[in-house]
């Protein structure tokens, strides 16, 4: 008790700005939050590093000695190798475990930094102090976001480098730019998607009150927003189109659709006569066609998703703000 | 500084989805400053609505409340809460809680206060406020509470879960502080004792109303308990009578002076109370504060 008494009149002289005791606040209050978030940084970000330096070296050098790099690139030539095994289960792992970051994030906002202090009443702690229920919210808002959007940026830079540099691994990996995990941390998706699930969450953990429920809430509401925004992806920007006369064109870049082409020009679905004159020639069809995005369309897709992304999020933002000055004076 | 700690007009607040559980209604009251005023009233009676209208935590539904002359939003910095149940963060310590409170009120934190409050009761600093008793939990909240030199300070049943001496003890540390800067305490309790002899006002909420409001000593001189043989007792308005065999007790407001009749003598502040609560539909008393009048 000696203690407290010396640290009180130690801290007699008030911070200068009300502002930073209010951010020191949230980071003391979700201390375990910000460690893990640490932890998965270095870890996320080891595994990145490890694959672009020395993993992927030990899979070239294993591609190499099977004779597979000599006249340019062998597809799916030394994939037998524990170092390409390495390197493809750690980039894997990684691309995952960035794909997880909204969603995780959508679930702890709900629950650990909202739903919890409304369930147990710390709320009216907080409220109570000089601390209006609006600026509690907004630290609430701007502290995980400042720093998930910094963990989140650098992580992507990060694997972006990691896979602009070693495509062709890749590539037998089954990993092309427009796979799903691999689409969202190559840009800026990622950090849009955290963005969004952190106000998922605020906003479910502000409707719920209960800590529990409101994660399952979160959780479940940002998972159905992320299928109907996935549905959504290869309708942001137009399409391009190839054709082919007696078969379908080439399985190139993202595929939107594809289907029989008529005499008249029409789109029909496939019948699927293959090489069936008879049936060819009932169904009127002269060749295939296939939509597709390119990979010159990846930062024209990227963009436009990432903009529905945050305006959605400041829609969410901005339904927390109202709900809460309704309930409060 | 103004003279009212909170003014009350029509002021009543419901909840549920259809506005239909109604805790509070029409109430009216105004607590003068500098006053330590007892919320009494059974449970359920809207004693924790009222706090959190004038806390700040709840916009009322229908009429006004006025905190230090403002509005309770504009006043959160002078006005101090502590919630029935001490919610605190499990998860910080003792020390951990007091420099929140430092944080969040930067212009007002009085280290030293808290720091006393929280030594008066051998409390461990690193201790995570999860591992300690109801008791300790009373002590770290008031500690906070103090720790912000509020002008007004709510308490949402402050001694519910202490033992007799921690409850004495945290009487007296709050006691000495309204003595010694003048704060105004309103602390809402259903034990009546509890209060006795450490508020000089008295508000009584029951199913939502304000039923009695008024500074303590003027709110019992204003009553007298009778004892007499069975029969009228016009033209006083009687709040609660009882007859046993042919001899009746009650206790009345005089209009007037008693007759012979009647044995008259002074209610205790626990008698008022409880005739009141058991007579729900006796009428409501609302006696200002003369003297505080004058003096203003």
């Amino acid at each position: 008790m000696s203690t407290v008494t010396a640290e009180a009149t130690t801290v007699q002289s008030p911070p200068s700005s009300a502002h930073r005791g209010l951010v020191r606040t949230v980071l003391r209050l979700h201390r375990w939050a910000l460690w893990f978030w640490v932890l998965f940084l270095v870890v996320t970000g080891g595994a990145l590093l490890w694959a672009y330096g020395p993993g992927a070296h030990a899979a070239w050098q294993e591609y190499r000695a099977a004779d597979c790099a000599r006249d340019g690139f062998l597809p799916a030539c030394g994939t037998n190798g524990p170092g390409y095994q390495y390197f493809s289960t750690v980039v894997d792992s990684a691309s995952a475990l960035l794909y997880s970051v909204p969603l995780l994030t959508a679930a702890w906002a709900g629950s650990a930094l909202i739903g919890r202090e409304l369930e147990n009443g710390t709320t009216a702690l907080v409220w109570t102090q000089s601390v209006s229920p609006a600026r509690w919210l907004a630290a609430k808002l701007a502290v995980p976001a400042a720093l998930l959007v910094a963990g989140t940026a650098v992580l992507s830079l990060l694997h972006r480098t990691v896979w602009s540099a070693d495509r062709e691994l890749w590539h037998d990996m089954g990993g092309e730019w427009h796979s799903g995990s691999i689409y969202t941390a190559n840009g800026t998706l990622l950090t849009a998607y955290v963005l969004l699930g952190l106000a998922v969450g605020v906003l479910a953990g502000l409707v719920v009150r209960n800590a529990l429920p409101a994660l399952a809430a979160a959780a479940i509401g940002f998972a159905v927003l992320l299928n109907v925004l996935d549905s959504l992806r290869t309708h942001l920007w137009p399409v391009k189109t190839l054709t082919g006369k007696d078969g379908y064109p080439d399985y190139i870049g993202m595929v939107v659709g594809d289907g029989a082409l008529t005499s008249t020009g029409a789109r029909i679905p496939d019948p699927v006569c293959v090489d069936d004159a008879a049936c060819l020639a009932r169904h009127d069809i002269v060749g295939y066609y296939r939509d597709y995005h390119p990979s010159s369309h990846f930062w024209p897709l990227q963009l436009v998703e990432t903009g529905i992304v945050l305006a959605l999020a400041a829609a969410l933002t901005f339904a927390a703000f109202a709900l809460l000055r309704r309930r409060t004076a | 500084m103004t003279d009212t700690a909170i003014e009350a007009a029509g002021l009543g607040r419901t909840f549920g989805r259809r506005r239909r559980a109604r805790a509070l209604h029409a109430c009216t009251f105004r607590l003068p400053a500098g006053r330590v005023c007892a919320v009494v009233g059974p449970n359920g009676a809207g004693k924790s609505t009222l706090l959190a209208l004038a806390a700040g935590l709840l916009r009322p539904t229908e009429g006004t409340v006025t905190v230090l002359g403002t509005t309770p939003a504009a006043a959160r910095e002078r006005v101090a809460y502590v919630a029935q149940g001490k919610p605190l963060h499990p998860q910080l310590t003792v020390a951990d809680t007091l420099r929140m409170g430092r944080d969040l009120n930067p212009r007002r934190w009085d280290a030293a206060t808290a720091g006393r409050v929280v030594a008066d009761g051998d409390l461990d600093p690193d201790a995570k406020v999860r591992t300690l008793s109801g008791g300790q939990r009373t002590r770290v909240a008031l500690a906070l509470a103090l720790g912000k030199r509020p002008e007004l300070l709510l308490l949402d049943e402050p001694m519910a879960d202490l033992d007799p001496l921690a409850r004495h003890q945290l009487m007296g540390t709050l006691m000495a502080d309204a003595a010694e800067h003048g704060t105004t305490i309103v602390m809402s309790s259903h034990v009546i004792a509890e209060l006795e002899g450490s508020c000089d006002h008295l508000l009584l909420v029951g199913g939502g109303r304000v039923r009695l409001a008024g500074p303590v000593d003027d709110l019992l001189a204003a009553h007298t308990l009778v004892t007499g043989p069975a029969g009228d007792l016009a033209p006083h308005t009687v709040v609660e009578s009882r007859t046993t065999g042919r001899q009746l007790t009650a206790l009345v407001r005089p209009a007037g002076p008693l007759g012979e009749d009647w044995q008259a003598g002074d209610p205790t502040l626990e008698e008022l109370v409880l005739a009141h609560l058991r007579s729900p539909d006796a009428p409501a008393l609302t006696l200002t504060d003369e003297r505080q009048e004058a003096a203003a």
